[in-house]
């Protein structure tokens, strides 16, 4: 088996076993739809029934949920790791411990890709936007998103599992590190709704994917080191 | 740079006496908040041997098994496997050891099987073996009838058993540990008594850290007694210590008083 088809299958080893645990158990999937749903709603009433003002903030809204489910899913999917010596158990396999973060990486912006497909419509209906001549840019908008999300939060998910206080260092850690990508995030998704009338769209978007290299790769690098008792 | 010699593992080439000893650990010690855990430990067990590793809480037996396994590095001294440096080729000794530890290193939402399945890709048995090789090792541990039951709902002996399938499925030259009989009903006594039994017979380098010596004493060569983090004896054959383990002498008559 070559080395990169064995870092493959343990990722996905890794990423399926946290789906299954987390279908079965469903923790963090529950609090992270009522969350999403609830904060769309409210915010829907707060603003009022004025079209614009419902346009303007569906972006940050709902990039608000994002990252709210992003940072449950990689702290749950490293809280898995917890239960009677896993953390330590899956640490002693012979393998490439860059595996592990791929695999935790993959699974966290796959959980924040699951419940964007279900809040982009929601957030059509609640807020008035036509998202179906925009779907193909902002799928790319959330594609990109969540993975420079579940980038970050897998590599500070991993500096802070052994931690009692790991809720609240976790968000503390993540959240002043992925500014960037938020800001650019919430830019490309407010430009693709609205027709990127001032064309700066690639801009953001190259600036998203940029920012997936570059933490991926540091994400990567450094994550086995972490892992170290 | 220093020269590293890697030795294949004593089951596939050379006679015994060309091998590299099983374990050799030189004045191996590992501080925990600036407490000595283990506090110098020179220990040489030849390829093969089945060792018990006594002493009483705190003497050090779980630490050095961890060492070994290269879950923690040693602070100072060194410890190798089949002559590889655990702290210079973590990933090459994890190939050839396989570690019980206290905690059984199960998820409680997978099944039995799930867990063992997930626990033979991470082992990098090959897809078209792996499945044949944990239906063998399930039927073999006797949970083949829970086998689809998710493990939260096991019982500690059941989690045991579960936790040894997966040490089952490894290719192990050394095999480390930690209390195999705790929590095993007399059905899971037998069973860990014939691995130790096939591991022997196969030519794999067994340490086994035990209060009790009743079910390991007639399969070991050698016993290790730990105390305070150093080698407080040694009995049986092969296995030594450097300097020797002191004589056990009777306490001072003080010290009793006390």
């Amino acid at each position: 088996m070559t080395t990169l088809r064995r870092t493959a299958t343990v990722a996905w080893a890794i990423a399926r076993k946290d789906a299954i645990a987390e279908l079965r158990g469903k923790q963090a999937a529950i609090s992270t739809l009522t969350f999403g749903a609830v904060t769309l709603l409210l915010f829907g009433f707060a603003l009022g029934p004025d079209p614009h003002r419902l346009a303007d903030a569906a972006p940050g809204l709902l990039w608000l949920d994002l990252v709210f489910a992003g940072l449950l899913a990689v702290g749950r999917f490293h809280e898995l790791e917890t239960e009677d010596g896993a953390l330590e158990q899956l640490t002693l396999y012979p393998m490439d411990r860059r595996s592990i973060y791929a695999g935790k990486a993959a699974i966290g912006a796959l959980a924040m890709l699951a419940l964007g497909a279900l809040l982009v419509p929601l957030v059509a209906i609640l807020y008035a936007v036509d998202v179906v001549h925009a779907l193909p840019v902002l799928a790319l908008t959330v594609v990109l998103g969540s993975i420079g999300f579940a980038a970050v939060g897998t590599f500070y998910a991993g500096v802070t599992v052994r931690l009692r206080a790991r809720e609240v260092m976790l968000p503390l850690l993540v959240l002043p590190i992925v500014a960037p990508l938020l800001l650019a995030a919430v830019k490309a998704t407010t430009a693709a709704l609205a027709g990127d009338p001032l064309g700066e769209l690639p801009a953001w978007l190259e600036l998203l994917a940029g920012f997936d290299v570059v933490m991926l790769i540091a994400g990567a690098g450094t994550y086995g080191f972490l892992l170290e008792e | 740079m220093p020269q590293t010699t890697i030795y294949a593992s004593p089951r596939s080439v050379g006679a015994p006496e060309q091998l590299p000893p099983g374990v050799a650990t030189k004045e191996l010690a590992r501080l925990f908040g600036g407490n000595p855990a283990l506090a110098g430990v020179t220990l040489t067990i030849p390829a093969g041997r089945c060792v018990q590793l006594t002493g009483p809480n705190g003497a050090g037996k779980t630490t050095l098994l961890r060492i070994l396994a290269t879950a923690i590095r040693p602070s100072f001294g060194s410890a190798a496997v089949d002559g590889l440096d655990v702290a210079a080729h973590p990933e090459l000794v994890r190939s050839r050891v396989a570690y019980l530890s206290h905690a059984t290193g199960l998820y409680n939402d997978l099944t039995a099987h799930e867990n063992l399945a997930f626990a033979a890709t991470m082992l990098g048995l090959e897809p078209g073996t792996s499945g044949e090789a944990v239906r063998g090792v399930v039927d073999e541990i006797g949970l083949a009838d829970v086998a689809n039951a998710r493990v939260g709902g096991f019982s500690a002996g059941m989690r045991r058993r579960l936790a040894l399938g997966r040490v089952m499925l490894a290719r192990p030259s050394l095999v480390l540990l930690d209390e195999p009989f705790a929590a095993l009903d007399a059905d899971g006594i037998a069973l860990m008594e014939r691995l130790l039994d096939r591991w022997r017979r196969s030519g794999v380098t067994t340490l086994v850290a035990s209060h009790s010596s009743e079910h390991i004493a007639a399969r070991a060569d050698a016993t290790v007694q730990l105390d305070a983090g150093v080698v407080a004896s040694v009995t049986g054959e092969g296995v030594t210590s450097r300097p020797p383990a002191p004589e056990r002498t009777a306490p001072p008559a003080a010290e009793v008083a006390t």
